[in-house]
């Protein structure tokens, strides 16, 4: 797939073109904000990665500016040096679909671009039984099984623990994934939520020895890590 | 225009109305019945002695009794010329209107009884002389002669003309009559009488024919009521006079009684009218002792009344009112003892306009006075009101109806705000932050403020300049101090400090830099200004010194240095190794190792910008599932415990508690711990992570701990472990901790109002416990 990547340093533009090759996608280089929005008017992308801090026009005007100019647009990672939290739910509130903090390892990179790209393509059809790393999940009776244990979850737990393995590696709101699951947030408070996903982390043992990382996104939503 | 021209306008003002009043009251005699009595009074305390040589034959009620109504017949008249011109009188005057004619045998008879021949010597005989004013065909006077059967020439005639004062007493006399310019003078009665006894005119005579001026007034200085010998008219007829009563006298006949009206109103105190005889009688005294009383002419009178108006007046703008009451009461009175003491010497002066003057001036001046100063009062009570930077104090506004009472109440409010003023300016300048004093031109310290006393435990006021700095500073900034004072001080002000303790050192630079740093006695800085306090006029009044308190920015200073020393260091060593690494062969251990290093310059500059942060923007929390909070921090540091095989072991005894806290500060405050930890943890060791609930005092909290295995914390090193920039542990070559680490946790966790400890295990091993306060969700 094509994506589109700006970065006005060379050094990141090789870093990430290498991962890009490596997942065997295109990658469209781009110096600064301007040239990429031009390029997007006419061109087509699969994924765009941005750099927040660029010549010209920077990532966040180059995300506002997408907003109102283009139509279906492609899914956004924002890619920045800026990890206080205020930055990241601004640059995720402006439209972008998820943030990277550089540096940042490869692997969850790679991981994070595969989840973007495969949410935007075809994102898979259901089964009555998928298998996650070490994890099982039957969707049926509604339990997931790890390291020869089965556990019993409720069944909004367990809506919880299989929407984010199916969005495993994406940034999701904490508003998209109460209505997923609840239907509505207006009762709700986030501590529902927060306690959820602390009761599935224990209970399914959720750890970077298992493969996997729930990685709270805070003042914003949570992603289920892959770890390899 | 100012209050003291215009006072002086207003005196000016006085002085005219003064002037005027004392001139035109004179000229126009308007307090002439005043001075008439003034006269009155006056004279009738001292009396002459009367004239002995005068003997009064009186027509009196016992007369008419005896020989019936008058008028008489003339017979009757010569039957007592004939008796008493035997007992040898001097003169015999009539004081009898004898101008008519009577029958031819009755005039005949009186003729000789005047003038035949006797044994005895002839007396002089004298006639009066009348007028009637106004006269025939617009003349001033009618001059009615005694019938001439009975004179023999004019000298025998002699006026008898009375003037009366305005208010109809008769005080003078004219010592002679001019009836019109061409007219004959003709001498008085009594004058006549006079050069009858002394063969020569009186002075008084004299000098009224030197003057040509008859009628320049005399005043007659009357004797007492019947001191005059006198005897009746029907005694006389009877025979019974003894000659020594009439020998070698002035035999004056005239009409007593009442009824006939030739009785007249003087000065004299003792009552009643006197009669024209008696009148007459004590005009010849006068004559014969030449003591008539002159009255100051009109320009002498005003010169010399003016004279007090003019002390009065200046003695205004010179004196205190009190002192001007004194005066005033001094000239009054004074001006009585000048009359009185004129007097005495023949010369009445009448003071009427001169008090009445001083009567005016005196009030008119107290009510234009308080009435300009009060004007003036009123309009720089509206000044200070209308200024602007007055401070708007708002007091009561009582309206009184009058305009005194308002001034008194503007007056009232003015000093208030005044009061209010001082106060507020005293509050300010000793409730001031920083110390300060004041001295004047003597370098006397005349004002310090609470802090400074306070903070010396002493008041400087009163000191001098010299010993305030002696108490202020210390021994070896004190030259520097001086020199500054010095060099500030005003280039007429007279240096009073002692030149010997100046040090002259760059003379310059300290004055151009306007004040001067010093520490104190007790070893804290201070920086000095010195200012001048000038006057509204803008004249040196004074110093002002302040004096501020920087130690507290010199720590800053040495904290800073410090923390730059300490960054510089710790940024710089990690990036040196990886230099260094890279010049050798890259292998994946040196690759770990330059990733490593990597790191810690990346967590350092995150923990710096995080310090930062929280020192410049309030606390901002939102709800953090704890568990959450911990799971994140342990999970981002599990690649960095696998690789040194060392086993994270939480143990959560709460279920699913929040706090209130910043996320970004707060995860990495815990990274940091848990870094640290791993780092200090031997390989193949466990890394304890409890969380607990549990109340303290009231207040639930959330504890934190976590254990290592390590080899624990030096213990001279515990008490100062949080501290900024003491770095760190231990120094036996374990791994190195950053700087700012557990000083950026500690001011973390104050931040979110909880508190951490550190500790070491009996065994090995460090425990940090914190407590953070958990947040609690009100059900609804």
């Amino acid at each position: 797939m094509r994506v589109a990547l700006a970065d006005d340093q060379p050094d990141v533009i090789e870093f990430m073109s290498s991962i890009l090759e490596e997942l065997d996608h295109i990658a469209v280089t781009f110096p600064d904000g301007e040239r990429l929005s031009q390029a997007l008017m006419r061109d087509t992308f699969d994924l765009v990665i941005l750099d927040w801090n660029m010549p010209k026009k920077d990532g966040l005007a180059v995300l506002n500016w997408m907003k109102d100019a283009i139509k279906e647009a492609p899914p956004v990672i924002m890619m920045t040096s800026r990890t206080a939290k205020n930055d990241i739910t601004a640059a995720l509130n402006a439209g972008a679909d998820d943030y990277i903090t550089k540096p940042e390892d490869r692997n969850v990179i790679a991981a994070r671009i595969s989840a973007m790209l495969r949410r935007s393509g075809n994102s898979g059809s259901f089964e009555t039984k998928a298998t996650y790393g070490k994890y099982t999940l039957d969707r049926i009776e509604h339990n997931v099984s790890y390291d020869d244990k089965e556990v019993t979850l409720t069944a909004k737990e367990f809506e919880l623990i299989d929407l984010l393995f199916r969005n495993r590696d994406r940034t999701m709101s904490r508003d998209y994934i109460m209505e997923t699951i609840w239907r509505t947030n207006a009762a709700l408070t986030t501590r529902t939520l927060d306690m959820h996903i602390s009761r599935v982390r224990s209970k399914l043992n959720l750890k970077p020895e298992n493969g996997f990382r729930i990685f709270t996104v805070f003042g914003y939503g949570y992603r289920l890590e892959t770890l390899s | 225009m100012t209050i003291r021209l215009r006072l002086i306008i207003e005196w000016f003002i006085i002085l005219l109305l003064a002037n005027l009043t004392v001139i035109c009251f004179t000229y126009w005699n308007i307090t002439s019945a005043f001075d008439n009595l003034l006269y009155d009074g006056i004279s009738d305390s001292a009396r002459p002695a009367a004239d002995d040589n005068i003997l009064i034959i009186a027509i009196d009620e016992q007369s008419l009794a005896q020989n019936g109504k008058w008028p008489w017949s003339r017979l009757l008249h010569a039957q007592l010329i004939e008796q008493i011109k035997p007992l040898n009188p001097r003169s015999i005057s009539l004081d009898i209107i004898l101008s008519d004619k009577s029958t031819e045998e009755e005039d005949k008879a009186l003729a000789e009884a005047f003038y035949a021949d006797s044994q005895a010597q002839q007396p002089a005989i004298f006639m009066p002389l009348h007028s009637v004013s106004p006269g025939e065909n617009g003349k001033a006077y009618d001059i009615i002669y005694p019938n001439q059967a009975f004179i023999k020439s004019d000298d025998n005639i002699g006026h008898v003309n009375l003037t009366f004062d305005n208010d109809g007493v008769l005080r003078r006399f004219n010592i002679c009559f001019q009836a019109d310019e061409a007219g004959k003078q003709w001498p008085h009665l009594m004058e006549r009488i006079y050069q009858n006894r002394h063969g020569r005119p009186s002075e008084t005579m004299q000098k009224a024919a030197q003057n040509k001026l008859c009628e320049k007034p005399r005043m007659i200085p009357y004797s007492k009521r019947d001191t005059i010998a006198q005897i009746s008219y029907s005694d006389v007829q009877k025979g019974n006079i003894p000659r020594a009563f009439v020998e070698g006298k002035d035999i004056i006949i005239g009409a007593t009684a009442n009824g006939l009206g030739d009785n007249y109103p003087t000065p004299s105190s003792d009552g009643g009218l006197l009669s024209g005889v008696e009148i007459m009688a004590n005009m010849l005294g006068a004559l014969e002792r030449n003591d008539f009383i002159t009255p100051v002419p009109l320009w002498q009178t005003i010169i010399i009344l003016l004279l007090p108006i003019w002390l009065l007046l200046l003695s205004f703008l010179r004196l205190q009112p009190r002192q001007i009451l004194i005066i005033s009461a001094i000239i009054f009175f004074g001006l009585f003892g000048l009359c009185a003491f004129l007097l005495y010497f023949g010369y009445w002066l009448a003071p009427g306009p001169a008090l009445v003057a001083l009567l005016i001036a005196y009030p008119l001046w107290g009510w234009r006075r308080l009435q300009t100063v009060s004007y003036f009062m009123g309009k720089k009570l509206k000044e200070l009101e209308a200024e602007e930077d007055s401070i708007p104090f708002h007091s009561k506004k009582k309206k009184s109806l009058d305009l005194i009472g308002r001034q008194r109440d503007t007056l009232d409010q003015a000093i208030d705000n005044i009061r209010s003023l001082r106060r507020f300016v005293t509050d300010t300048l000793s409730g001031l932050p920083d110390p300060m004093f004041v001295i004047n031109l003597e370098n006397e310290v005349i004002l310090s403020n609470d802090i400074l006393d306070s903070r010396l435990e002493t008041s400087l006021v009163g000191r001098s300049l010299s010993e305030a700095i002696e108490t202020l500073v210390c021994e070896e900034d004190r030259p520097a101090v001086y020199n500054y004072i010095n060099a500030t001080d005003d280039q007429n002000h007279n240096m009073l400090i002692d030149q010997e303790k100046v040090v002259r050192m760059n003379y310059n630079e300290t004055s151009s830099m306007g004040f001067v740093r010093f520490s104190s006695k007790r070893g804290r800085n201070f920086v000095m200004r010195r200012t001048e306090l000038l006057s509204d006029e803008g004249d040196l009044r004074g110093y002002i010194h302040y004096l501020a308190d920087i130690s507290a920015l010199a720590k800053a200073d040495a904290q800073r240095e410090e923390m730059l020393q300490l960054l510089s260091h710790d940024m710089r060593a990690p990036q040196s190794a990886i230099l260094a690494l890279l010049d050798g062969k890259i292998d994946d251990q040196a690759k770990k190792s330059i990733a490593s290093n990597s790191k810690r310059t990346l967590q350092l500059a995150q923990d710096f910008v995080e310090i930062a942060r929280m020192g410049e923007t309030p606390f901002d929390g939102e709800e953090i599932m704890i568990d959450n909070l911990i799971d994140d921090v342990i999970d981002s540091l599990w690649p960095l415990a696998k690789e040194k095989k060392i086993k994270i072991t939480l143990s959560n005894n709460n279920e699913g508690s929040f706090i209130i806290g910043e996320i970004d500060s707060l995860s990495r405050a815990f990274m940091n711990l848990l870094d640290n930890a791993i780092k200090f943890s031997p390989e193949s060791s466990e890394v304890y992570v409890k969380i607990k609930n549990m109340t303290f005092g009231n207040t639930p909290m959330i504890s934190i701990t976590i254990e290592d295995e390590g080899p624990g914390i030096v213990n001279n090193m515990l008490p100062t472990l949080f501290d900024r920039f003491t770095s760190n542990r231990s120094k036996e070559g374990r791994a190195q901790g950053t700087g700012l680490g557990l000083s950026f946790v500690s001011a973390v966790i104050s931040r979110h109002n909880g508190s951490i400890n550190a500790d070491n295990k009996r065994n090995s091993g460090a425990i940090f416990s914190i407590l953070l306060p958990e947040s609690i969700i009100e059900e609804a």
